[in-house]
Order: C-alpha cells, then structure tokens, then sequence
C-alpha cells in the first residue's frame, strides 16, 4: 500500500513542479526583483525638493472627457484640432515632467530614510556585540571563582566523611556486641517462655476439649430441640390438613346421614372407620352402640353410603389420621 | 238472614212513616180500634153518624189522643222490636250502643207479655277455633240476655244457645260476611 | 444440661405418646333435611289379587304421607325384583336409595298373603321380613300393615298406617245442610259414615281402644255430648246440661271425659266419670275455658283460656291446680293438642290476621309455626307423634292435610264430597 502510494507519487507529479524547482524559481524571481528595486532606489537620482512638487501640482489641470475623439471630417475643424491638441500635447508633457519630478523626489527621500534606518542598525549592532563580549568575560571569571570554591568544599567533605565512616564503624561494632548480648538474652527468654507456652497450651488443651464436649452436647440440645420443632410444626400442618378433610368428610355425612324418628339429642353411634389409601371404605365397626337399632343403621347407613371418603392427598397425613379414625353420630337438634 | 233483617228495617221505616203521615187524621185510623162498637152503629147511618156526634166527638177526642199517642208508642216499640239481631266485634261479647234501645224494647215486651219465651242465638264467625266460638257465640247469647233481665224480662222467659260457627249468616270469607255472622238472634217462640 | 436434655426428652415423649391416642374423632351432629329415598317395588302377584289399589302403591302413598320418605317412582327402577337374589344393591345404591323394599303377594282361597322383604342398600343387609295374610277383601289392611312395619324397621317408631280417621262433612242435600260424621283410613279411603244430620257435628274423640266415639252434636237443637259404639252404631246422650256441652276428651282408661260445660253460666272444664256421669270442676274462673286435652302423663291436662284477654294455652299438672300459660307468641292460640311424648304441643296460631297450626317446644318454650296455609283449625296428632291432621281451607272448601309433626311435607288428603273439618286421629290399635 505505501509503496503504492510512493509510486502514485512520483509518477503523479511533474519534476518541474517538483519543490526543488519550485523553490529554485521563486529565488530567481526574487533576486530579479530585488537587483530592479534596487536599480529604481539608486541613492544617485536626487529627489526634488518637496516644496517644488507642491508648487508644480496645483495647476495641474482636470483631463478632458473627449480624449478618445479621433476623426475628424472637417479640414478647419481639423486645424483647430490640430492646435487644440497641440496644447493638450503640450500641456500633458508639461504634467508628465511634474509628474516625474514628484516621482524622483520621493524616490529621494526614500533613499534617504533607508540609509538613516541602515546606521542606526549598525550602531545598535555594534553596542550589542560588545554588551556580549562583557558578560561573557564576567561569566568566565565566575566560573572560575566557583570551581575554586568547590573544589575546597570537595576537599572539606571528603575529610569529615572519613570522620563520620571511622566513628560509625567504631558504633556498629559496639551495637554488634549489644545485639550479640541481646539475642543471647532473647533466646534465653524464648526458652523460658516456651516451657511456660507448652505448659499454658496443654492447660488450654484440656480447657478446650472441656468447652468442646460442653458445645457438642449444646449442639445436641439444640439439635434435638430444632428436630422437635421441626417435628411439631409438621404435625401441626399435618393438623391443619387433616382439619380440612374432617370438615368434607363431616359435610358428606350429615348430608348422607337421616336420624330416625326415635333420635333424640342424647343418643349417640360410635363408628370406627378403616379407610383405604383410595378413600374407599375398607371396614367400619360399632364401638358404641345408642342403644336405639334404626338410629345406629341409620349411622351405618350413612357411612357406608360414601363411596369414597375425602382424604388429603399426602400419605403421611393419610396415615396418621385417615387410616382409621372414629365418627361419632349424636343429632344436636333435631327438626 | 242478612236480607230479611234489612227487610224488617225497611219494613220498619215504612210503619213509622205512616203512623207519622196520619197523625193529622188520626181519628180515621183510630176507627180500627176504638171504633169497632161505633162502627157497629153505623152500620146503617154511615161515618156521617159517626161524625155528627159533637159530645161524643169532644169526650172521644181527649180519650183518642191519650190513645193515640199509647197506640202510637206501642206501634214504636213494636217496629223496634222487628230488629233481632244484634252484632258484635271480633272475640268480644260487648252488647254495642246502638243495640241497646231495640234489646230495651224487647225487654219491655217480654214484662209486659209474662208468657212469652225467646230464645237467644249466639254465633261467631268462622275465625279461630270451633269450640271456643261454641263458647264465644254463648257468651255473647248470654250478655243479651242479662241485658233483657236487668231491663225487665224475666230469666225464666229467656234461653239461650250458641251454635258457635257452624251457623254463619251469610257465606263466606270476607271482613263484611264475618261481621254478619258475629251476632246474637233473638228468637220468639 | 443434663436436666435440659432429660427435659426435651421427656416433651418428645409426651408428645409421642399424646398424637399415639389421639386417634381421629369426627361428630356428625345434624343429618340430611330431605326425606328419605325408599324403593317400594310392585310385588309380584301369583293367582287371583283382588282388583283395585296395588299393595305396593297403597304403602308408597303411606309412607309419602309421613313426610319421613320420599318413593321412587316404579317406572324410574331399573328392575322389579321381588326376593333378595333379584336385588343388586348397586344399581339401588347407583338410583340414590337408602332402602328397598320387595314382595310378592298370593292367593289362596280367600286370603291374599304378601312375603315382603325390606334392604338396606348401602349395608347390603336384610332389616325386615315378614309374611302376612289377610282376607282377600281387606287388601288395604294388609297394605298399611306393611307400611307400619317398614315404617317402624327404618325409624325405630310404630307405624300409624293403620289407625283410624273420624272427621265430619258438611255439603247440602234437598236445600238443606247435612253433617256426616265418618270413619276412614288415615289415607282418607275406605269412609263409612256413622251419623248423618241436619244439624252440625262437632269434636269427635276416640275411646282410647278406638270402639267409641264421643262427639258433640246439635240434633236436639243445643250442643249435646254423645258417646257412639262404631261397632253397634249404639248412641248414648252422656252430656245435656243447660248451656253448653262440648269438647269432649278421653281419659287414658277410657273411663271419663273431659267436656266443657256452662250449666253454671260460663264455660267452664269439667270431668266426667263415664261410670257414674257424676261432673266435677276442673277449672273454676270467669273467662272461657275449654278445649282440654290430657297431656302425655295422663294426670295433667292442657286448655284454651281466654283469661288473660284472648284465648291462650294453659297447663294444669292436674285438675284444679294452678293453671301455667304456655303460650305467648301471639294473642290467639287454641285449642291445645299435646304429644305422646311430652316434648310438644300443638294447637292453632293466629298471626298476621292468619290462623295456622303452630307447636311450643314444652322444654324451650320456642314456638315453631307448622303451616303456610291460612286458615287452619282442628289440629289432631297421630298416635306415634310422628304426623299432624288438620283442616284448612281451598278455596270455600274444607280440606284434610296431613304434614310430618316437625311440618314437613304436606300431603292432602283426598276430598270427599263437600267439606271436610274436624279431624281426629284414632289410636293404635293392637
């Protein structure tokens, strides 16, 4: 790709456009116009005085709107043009040659302001070359007073180190000693106190396996409280389950359920019920007779009457309720 | 019943209304009455007779307005006495204020006549129970009949019945038939 | 921790032990407030059965009129059997029926004997089977017979299907009224008339052995009590005092009546010994008094007083004593007819300008309208407590209904020509 784009470029562009060439040119040019300024601003034609230029302007007359009027049929009008342009001729060279004083004079005064530009230039040089040559001379001897200076600081600190290294060394090897004694003392220390350790951690050991005998049989505790509670809290759900399905089932017996005419309020049927998993009746018993034969047929009746007993869905509810469970016939109020 | 009883009002207005329209020529009525022996005596001679008879006339004339106007008071009980029947309220056996004026008239009669017997009827609309109707309609047989003793008849004269609701007046179930039927009738035998 | 530990232990155990005896108990304290579904299947006939009303429609109309069972119509059966090997109690049980009955009735000279045997559908077990023989000319007895006795297998009570009626008719004959006291089956058939008169019958009784009648009638021209052997036709005037005599009512013996009397000049109750015809005062006060009927015990009596303004229920515990209201509902209740049980009493209501029959629990004292029709009188128990008679009006007419005690299902009783009134329940007879 970027050799591409460096073909693209050197057959995309002409060699005499090329900067070079550009570039050579213009400098041409400027020199061309540089040597012609300076050939008009030649010091040698004086300038007319200003005052003369003034003088010479003020009658200088307005120009003719009819200038371009050439031809002329008339032979009279011809010779009055002649004359006529004459004068025009003679009063328009008379302003050329004002007009060319006026040129020259300015040109003068030009010359004379660039020249006076030109010193004044060349002195403020002059000045400021010397202004360097002085500072550089004063910067030179600071230098070398400061590197004098310096070097007898070098010298001075040089000695006070050694100083400072043959007394440090003389301190570390005291702290050697001390550190030596020191450690020595430590590890005397360290011994006592892991003898004591030893002794503290087998009193600790036998304290902890106190504590965690004490903790395991808490855990127990709780355990076993949290398993009772998980305990009671399914039997009270298992309760609620079942008080549904003993409210349908005590619904569908006492729509099923016709107490004779010899019921009275104090009579009562016990039945004892043994359902299958299906909610069919797998057997009921009279386990406490009213001592009235139609009122408890009528029980039976009833209870053998449902084809199938609402029970909970759950086995376990199932079981411990429904399996088998009693119903007791005893009319509260009797029509 | 209920028909005849009005019959007898009916029957009732018209006597006094007549005995009302002839009192001006009272004496023509009384004809009937005390005329009868006169009345023989004319036989041939004719009302005229009758008539002409000035002293007569004047003697005949106070007697026949003491007459008249007795005659006039029996016609007057006698009217009253064509009313029967006597009604009551609902369970009640309180003899009404109207009543009482036709049960004295009967009274009066009955002292006056010793002979005389009624029988008072008691019943009571179909309401309630038959038996204690059978009391109820008794009871108010026998507030009348307490009525005509203290106004002058006499308890042997009177005997009393009550057929509870089994003798309704008139048919039916309306609070009008109802009323109709809660009455005591009196009966002369 | 170890008195903890023991603590939980000890509630784990409880806890144990307490769900281990708590074994499921469930009260059923109301039953079903329909009647009862029985199957009362056509017997099957062999040899000659007298024409008329089957047998088993006769006891499927007894057994509606209780108000206790509701029968299922034959053609709605899916099979007529008529012994137990015929019988499957599925497709009974399928049909909603408690109960079925099944039979056969034949002929042998001039007896018809019906085997007839009753099940319990849901318990697939026999309750009742009987044979029964009656004269070829007493079907009906023979019918109401089985309906007793299915009657008292199901509800434990003695069937009244085949006690008496006695009530009087009212029509007009030649311009004038006639009153025909009469005698039928308590389903209205078979009525014999015992009196006929131009003037009215009232208050017929029954002799506690269901032989005599004792009514009150206005032949002689005033309400006269007489007493009527049914089997003789023999009438005896027992009561004719001056004023009234009325409302008669049978002791338990059989031996005195209870009437109301006025020869003293206001109605008052008085008890007549049959024997001797010797009265003495029952109740002794200025208002009326009457309609007596002796309560369940036999010693105690109850009446219609008007006492206190109107006529209300009272209760004597024995003649003479201090007479105790018994009704309060409103300012008419009369003529008072107890159970045989002492737990109600029966009479006639007024409320709301209406007459119906109403019943006072005598334990509670609540008071329990029976009827919706209107004007209702002569309310009569029948002998096991379990039905009511009385007369209401249909229009001008008088008709008999019969509803259960508890006012269940009302059943008409077939009108005979013109009105019926005064109904009276017979005894059971044995």
């Amino acid at each position: 790709m970027t050799g591409h784009e460096r073909e693209e470029t050197n057959t995309g562009v002409p060699h005499w456009k090329s900067p070079v060439a550009m570039s050579v040119a213009l400098h041409l040019l400027i020199v061309v116009v540089a040597v012609a300024g300076w050939s008009w601003s030649d010091p040698d034609h004086e300038a007319p005085p200003r005052s003369i230029s003034a003088r010479l302007i003020a009658p200088e007359p307005a120009p003719s709107p009819v200038v371009d009027k050439v031809d002329q049929p008339d032979r009279d009008a011809e010779r009055r043009e002649e004359q006529k342009r004459q004068a025009e001729e003679k009063r328009k060279e008379e302003a050329r040659k004002a007009e060319a004083e006026k040129a020259r004079v300015e040109k003068e005064r030009k010359a004379k302001e660039e020249e006076r530009q030109r010193q004044e230039a060349l002195a403020r040089k002059q000045q400021e070359e010397k202004a360097r040559a002085e500072e550089a001379a004063r910067q030179k001897a600071e230098a070398e007073a400061k590197a004098q200076a310096q070097r007898k600081a070098e010298e001075e600190a040089r000695r006070v180190e050694a100083e400072r290294q043959k007394a440090e060394e003389e301190r570390r090897r005291q702290e050697a000693e001390a550190e030596r004694k020191r450690q020595e003392e430590e590890a005397r220390k360290a011994a006592e106190q892991k003898r004591l350790d030893a002794e503290r951690r087998l009193r600790e050991q036998q304290l902890e396996a106190l504590a965690e005998e004490a903790r395991r049989a808490e855990a127990a505790a709780a355990q076993e409280k949290a398993q009772a509670a998980a305990a009671r809290a399914r039997e009270t759900q298992m309760l609620s389950e079942s008080e549904k399905y003993q409210a349908l089932i005590r619904e569908r017996l006492s729509q099923a359920w016709y107490p004779p005419s010899s019921a009275t309020e104090d009579m009562t049927a016990r039945l004892q019920i043994t359902l299958l998993p299906t909610g069919e009746l797998a057997g009921v018993k009279l386990v406490g007779s009213s001592g009235n034969t139609a009122f408890d047929n009528s029980a039976l009746s009833a209870v053998r009457s449902l084809s199938r007993y609402p029970i909970p869905d759950e086995r376990d509810t199932f079981e411990r309720y429904f399996r088998q469970f009693t119903i007791e016939f005893n009319p509260r109020r009797l029509r | 019943m209920m028909f005849s009883a009005k019959t007898k009002a009916f029957a009732l207005l018209l006597t006094v209304g007549l005995f009302a329209g002839c009192s001006s020529t009272g004496e023509t009525v009384e004809d009937g009455t005390y005329g009868s022996d006169v009345a023989a005596i004319d036989q041939d001679g004719g009302s005229t007779v009758y008539g002409g008879d000035d002293q007569g006339g004047i003697s005949s004339s106070s007697l026949t307005e003491e007459e008249r106007m007795a005659a006039q008071q029996q016609a007057a009980q006698e009217a009253l006495r064509d009313i029967t029947t006597f009604y009551f309220d609902f369970d009640t056996a309180e003899i009404k204020q109207d009543a009482r004026d036709v049960l004295v008239a009967h009274a009066q009669f009955l002292a006056a006549n010793p002979g005389q017997t009624v029988r008072l009827e008691g019943h009571a609309d179909e309401r309630g129970t038959k038996e204690y109707n059978l009391a109820l309609g008794e009871r108010r047989a026998n507030a009348v009949q307490r009525f005509l003793i203290v106004n002058g008849a006499s308890r042997g004269q009177i005997e009393t019945v009550s057929y509870g609701e089994e003798k309704p007046a008139v048919m039916g179930s309306t609070e009008s038939a109802m009323a109709q039927n809660r009455r005591v009738e009196l009966v002369f035998e | 921790m170890g008195f903890f530990r023991l603590l939980v232990a000890t509630a784990l155990l409880i806890l144990a032990s307490a769900s281990a005896n708590a074994e499921l108990l469930i009260r059923i304290t109301e039953g079903a407030d329909s009647a009862l579904p029985i199957a009362v299947v056509p017997f099957a006939e062999n040899g000659q059965i007298p024409p008329g009303d089957k047998v088993s429609t006769i006891v499927q109309s007894d057994l509606n009129m209780s108000g206790e069972f509701r029968t299922l119509p034959p053609s709605k059966m899916l099979s007529l059997p008529s012994k137990r090997e015929e019988v499957f109690f599925r497709d009974w049980k399928m049909l909603g029926q408690r109960y079925v009955l099944v039979g056969d009735l034949s002929r042998s000279a001039d007896k018809v004997t019906a085997r007839y045997e009753l099940f319990d559908v849901n318990r697939e077990e026999r309750i009742l089977g009987e044979r029964a023989a009656a004269p070829a000319t007493n079907m009906r007895s023979l019918a109401h017979h089985i309906s007793d006795k299915v009657y008292e297998a199901i509800t434990g009570v003695q069937g009244a299907f085949s006690t008496k009626l006695a009530y009087v008719t009212l029509d007009s004959f030649n311009g004038k009224p006639r009153y025909r006291l009469q005698v039928s089956d308590v389903d209205g058939k078979r009525a014999r008339i015992r009196l006929e008169s131009e003037e009215p019958i009232l208050s017929p009784a029954w002799s506690p052995d269901g032989r005599q009648l004792a009514y009150v009638s206005f032949e002689t021209g005033k309400p006269v009590i007489f007493l009527h052997e049914l089997s003789s036709g023999k009438r005896t005037k027992i009561a004719d005092f001056p004023g009234l005599n009325s409302a008669p009512a049978w002791s338990d013996d059989g031996r005195s009546l209870l009437m109301t009397l006025s020869k003293d000049g206001n109605a008052e109750i008085y008890r007549m010994d049959l024997q001797s015809r010797q009265v003495t005062k029952v109740t002794n006060h200025w208002a009326i008094d009457t309609e007596a009927s002796w309560d369940h015990t036999g010693k105690g009596l109850f009446f219609t007083s008007d006492r206190s303004g109107g006529p209300q229920i009272y209760h004597m515990d024995r003649p003479g004593a201090e007479p105790r209201r018994i009704t309060f509902g409103s300012r008419y209740n009369a003529r008072p007819r107890p159970d045989n049980e002492g737990k109600y009493v029966y009479y006639v209501h007024q409320r709301e300008g209406a007459f119906h029959i109403a019943r006072t629990n005598l334990n509670t004292g609540e008071e329990t309208v029976l009827t919706r029709t209107q004007s209702d009188e002569s309310p009569s128990v029948s002998p096991n407590g379990r039905m009511l008679i009385y007369a209401t009006k249909q229009g001008n007419d008088s008709v008999l209904t019969v509803i259960s005690a508890d006012g269940g299902a009302a059943y008409s009783l077939p009108a005979s020509e013109g009105g019926v009134r005064e109904p009276a329940w017979g005894p059971l007879v044995k």
